[in-house]
């Protein structure tokens, strides 16, 4: 089937075509022509007229012409439904009805800027709304960090901010969360500049807000403590040999422990272990 | 000049290195390779590795690398500052430091999830820069209204 509009596409006019071609009719065939000419042409043509006042497939209400689409042809998709806001709130200047609706815009007014040619704009249209489409599918809950480890620290982090705006004196819940999660991954090496650049945050920024809830300790310091803390507790296993023990709290090397063990606790991890035996 | 980075771009590791290659060094040739292998192969082929923890052009506080060779080489295009928004916004889910970044997000990660070839994603993610540049320096006042017969 050909179906005709108005030419100079930005938003609807490649959205629909996309549309029209992987859900409806993949043989179809766009043609655009100047706005007085739709009519015209699509009798002499035979093709069906879109997005334009007056005809089946137009506006109507708040809703687009790809709305339509989707309803007229009953077409059951989630990641359509995910969609079709984004569209209608680009296409409408009503870029409040999704949050990627001014992006989508942006993009497609440029993109519409560089390509002059109609039928090239379409064909860069169809990479975008084939990008929007696996989006919605596949990707709507991801977020860009990598590591999972990076997400919990990001939501900390997030809710870190949220508190900071309406902040008590008490121990707000990401400090708690992030001791839970300090504890957790006290064998892999946290190091809080590197965590500061994975979640773009400033490292000496959160450093500073941090001491405040741990005890003025550092984050180097509070690692560091919870670190002995645990090989304190590992020694009472006697199935845990010290360069294991070591391994397990996450220091580097045996005298790397030792010496930070001798530092907070006085005595050596083998005179400690030596004592507890003793007892 | 030579550029590496890690593997599967989606938003830095594509917006540099069109800015690199529009305001920076127009001959410049861009590699992809495993993150674990970006410093030793940037010795081997004299590359400057970007986007990558440890290296000069990375991320400083909460600014991307994008920001940094904007501050690096004293890029001054008001356009260009304002994409760095944006693609600070997408690129480290800061969506509310631009009302453009979620919708820049959603089409850079379907675009990586439909193109696995890492210098076909780089083309056409090229493309949407360079749509993004052109709609801040031409064509942001332009509201767009369906029936305006244009």
């Amino acid at each position: 089937m050909k179906w005709i509009t108005r030419e100079h596409p930005k938003i609807d006019r490649l959205a629909c075509p996309w549309l029209i071609w992987r859900f409806i009719d993949p043989q179809a065939t766009i043609i655009y022509v100047p706005f007085n000419e739709v009519l015209s042409k699509a009798e002499q043509l035979n093709a069906i007229p879109f997005d334009i006042p007056g005809v089946e497939y137009t506006h109507y209400g708040d809703e687009c012409t790809f709305d339509y689409l989707i309803k007229k042809h009953n077409i059951k998709d989630a990641a359509l439904n995910a969609m079709a806001p984004i569209v209608r709130g680009a296409d409408t200047d009503h870029h409040e009805i999704a949050a990627q609706a001014a992006g989508l815009w942006a993009i497609s007014a440029g993109l519409a800027y560089n390509h002059k040619d109609d039928y090239e704009l379409l064909e860069k249209g169809m990479l975008i709304y084939d990008a929007l489409y696996s989006w919605a599918k596949h990707l709507q809950k991801e977020k860009h960090t990598q590591q999972p480890f990076e997400n919990l620290l990001l939501n900390v982090f997030n809710k870190f901010l949220k508190e900071k705006k309406g902040t008590g004196k008490k121990i707000p819940a990401w400090a708690q969360e992030l001791k839970d999660l300090i504890q957790d991954h006290i064998d892999t090496n946290l190091s809080l500049k590197e965590l500061s650049k994975d979640l773009s945050i400033n490292p000496s920024y959160l450093s500073r807000e941090f001491s405040k809830h741990f005890d003025n300790l550092s984050f180097g310091e509070y690692i560091r403590k919870q670190r002995i803390e645990k090989a304190i507790e590992l020694m009472t296993t006697p199935a845990y040999s010290l360069t294991e023990i070591a391994y397990l709290t996450g220091f580097s090397d045996q005298s790397h422990f030792t010496r930070i063990f001798r530092q907070h606790t006085g005595v050596s991890p083998f005179e400690y272990r030596k004592n507890l035996k003793k007892k | 000049m030579k550029w590496i980075t890690r593997e599967h771009p989606k938003i830095d590791r594509i917006a540099c290195p069109w800015l690199i290659r529009k305001f920076v060094d127009k001959d410049a040739e861009f590699i992809y390779v495993p993150k674990e292998r970006v410093f030793e192969k940037a010795k081997e082929l004299g590359a400057i590795p970007y986007d990558i923890a440890g290296a000069e052009y990375t991320h400083y506080g909460d600014q991307c690398t994008f920001d940094y060779i904007i501050k690096k080489h004293a890029l001054t295009d008001t356009a260009l500052l304002q994409i760095a928004t944006i693609v600070r916004g997408a690129d480290t889910d800061r969506f509310d430091l631009a009302p453009q970044a979620a919708g820049l997000w959603a089409i850079s990660a379907g675009l990586s999830y439909n193109y696995k070839d890492d210098h076909e994603m780089l083309a056409i993610g090229i493309k949407v820069y360079d749509a993004l540049y052109s709609w801040s320096k031409y064509a942001q006042t332009e509201v767009h209204t369906w029936n305006n017969k244009t």
